[in-house]
């Protein structure tokens, strides 16, 4: 009966990642319900509000209507990288899922044991997270590509160079707190934070304060998700819509959800790096608010980048460019030189 | 299981490895080349090297390969045509070196004494991130910083190659007669400054174009 002990070994192991991924999915799919509602009343209008209590079932009727269209493909596409592109993107953005922190231990019943609720912990967690998120300019790079059509490839390719770009300084942000907490794994990260009331987390943190690599890494990871004001590889009044003109129906939902699974990946890196995880009043007593308290804060991000969306215009391409190669980029480099030099002397205690 | 999973991924460099080399198309090419990479990392973690791994997808799939598809498709680069082969003794050659890079193998293979698992990812610390840090800052430091050198000379020397396009003979690509300008084009200085600046002669632009650029 051994081999059957395995089968249910690894089985087990699925039951974290599929929870994750309902999970996750239910967030994106009233991540797009909110932006949708909040976007409207800010610009004084009253959004979706019909399918359901306030429109609280209009996901599902987009899901339907996602699935129900029909499926064009350009004629003279490149029929293989054009059915790869939306996969690779959907994928990259979902596997980054697995290493983020979103509990301390916690009892669960039904095992009847006490768990971290993290799906997978190990020694390079972050540099996992960074090199899943550099694949996922796949995705859009050769969505652009195949499409056959010159709008797609522009945005492909500003999409590509702005990724490119973005990405240095996003790493090098994240740096500084590597420096301070000496290790890759997240939970380990989370851990250090906790205590004092919410005053060890590292965005203030008297010792190891990262303020700064926070801002960068905030505006950072906008460029990287392709967000407002950096949305310009979907820009409508140049490109039309950019590298996913081209696609339609459960092809185009894809990209759609890539784009906010991207956006709920770098809230939660954002979450456990600098603003303490799951930390949170009451959580050593009662650690399952840990997971609410982790959540709380990702929904706070959400809700910056749709505040973001309904407040500021576009940026030009060039002044996108400028702004990451001649600002951000030496910002980030001199944080990283105060904050070692600032270790290495002993300052941060 | 991990047997199962080496020869999937093992199976998947391999494959995407002959895709490389048997593509027509160098964005499938390049696209295989990806597969490969991805299918070496997995092959690290299991062989307890996470850090290469990483390092692997972020510098080779994530940086240089973007790069690579990048160029090929902002140049828009067409399928190779299949030509007859011109060099014919490269078969008989391709062949021989085919046959003693398995005779090779397979003599490591059953001759040398090989370790007899491959070490367990949980116990093992050489591959960690710490254990990597601390070898390339203490023991291996000179090479370390050799090789940092030796890329700061690749960036100095594309940086070089990059600016001495542009010292363009003055006066060169000026259209003939009057014309108006916009600032951003006289000046490369105020890029995105539409003010428009008009020019009664071809030689006052010419002088407006060569004029400013030498500030």
């Amino acid at each position: 009966m051994e081999w059957l002990n395995r089968i249910l070994e690894v089985a087990w192991g699925f039951v974290p990642i599929t929870v994750t991924f309902i999970v996750v999915l239910m967030i994106v799919a009233y991540t797009v319900l909110a932006e949708r509602r909040v976007l409207a009343f800010i610009q004084g209008r009253l959004g979706p509000n019909r399918v359901g209590y306030g429109g609280l079932l209009q996901p599902f009727a987009d899901l339907l209507k996602f699935i129900l269209k029909e499926d064009i493909v350009p004629d003279k596409s490149t029929r293989f990288v054009y059915f790869l592109a939306p996969v690779v993107a959907i994928m990259t953005a979902l596997m980054t899922m697995i290493v983020y922190p979103f509990g301390p231990a916690v009892y669960i019943p039904i095992l009847g044991e006490v768990r971290e609720l993290v799906i997978a912990r190990f020694d390079v967690a972050l540099l996992y997270v960074l090199g899943i998120t550099s694949v996922g300019v796949y995705g859009i790079a050769l969505a652009g590509w195949s499409s056959n059509n010159k709008y797609s490839l522009m945005g492909g390719l500003r999409a590509a160079s702005q990724l490119i770009s973005y990405e240095l300084s996003l790493g090098l942000s994240l740096i500084g707190v590597v420096l301070l907490s000496g290790t890759l794994d997240l939970y380990a990260i989370v851990e250090q934070q906790s205590g004092w009331y919410g005053l060890q987390w590292n965005i203030w943190r008297p010792d190891r304060i990262q303020f700064f690599g926070f801002l960068i890494y905030l505006i950072s990871a906008i460029a990287e998700t392709n967000r407002v004001p950096f949305d310009l590889p979907e820009a409508e009044t140049e490109l039309v819509a950019g590298f996913h003109t081209e696609y339609s129906a459960m092809k185009f939902a894809l990209f759609f959800m890539a784009e906010y699974v991207n956006m709920l990946t770098v809230s939660m890196l954002a979450t456990t790096l600098f603003l303490g995880g799951w930390n949170g009043p009451g959580v050593a007593s009662f650690p399952i608010l840990g997971v609410f308290y982790f959540l709380g804060k990702v929904v706070f991000f959400l809700f910056l980048y749709i505040w973001l969306r309904g407040t500021l215009p576009r940026f030009r391409f060039d002044q996108l460019m400028n702004f990451g190669w001649k600002f951000l980029l030496p910002v980030a480099i001199l944080n990283i030189i105060f904050t070692a030099t600032f270790a290495y002397f002993g300052l941060f205690g | 299981m991990i047997t199962l999973l080496f020869i999937l991924f093992a199976g998947l460099a391999v494959g995407c490895a002959v895709s490389v080399v048997v593509q027509r198309n160098p964005l499938y090419s390049a696209i295989s080349l990806v597969g490969v990479f991805v299918s070496l990392a997995a092959l690290y973690v299991m062989l307890a090297a996470p850090f290469i791994a990483a390092v692997q997808v972020i510098v080779y799939a994530g940086a240089i390969m973007v790069l690579v598809v990048f160029v090929i498709m902002l140049l828009n680069v067409e399928e190779e045509v299949r030509r007859r082969l011109r060099l014919r003794f490269l078969i008989p050659t391709a062949v021989v070196l085919a046959a003693v890079l398995i005779a090779e193998t397979a003599f490591v293979i059953y001759f040398v004494q090989a370790q007899p698992s491959p070490m367990d990812p949980g116990t093992s610390e050489v591959g960690l991130t710490a254990s990597i840090g601390t070898g390339l800052f203490t023991i291996y430091l000179l090479p370390f910083e050799i090789t940092s050198v030796l890329l700061l000379m690749a960036i100095v020397g594309a940086m070089t190659l990059a600016r001495r396009a542009q010292n363009v003979p003055v006066g060169v690509g000026v259209a003939p007669g009057a014309q108006v300008l916009t600032r951003s084009i006289v000046n490369p200085k105020a890029i995105g400054d539409a003010t428009p600046v008009i020019t009664n002669s071809t030689a006052e632009a010419e002088r407006l174009l060569g004029g400013e650029k030498e500030e």
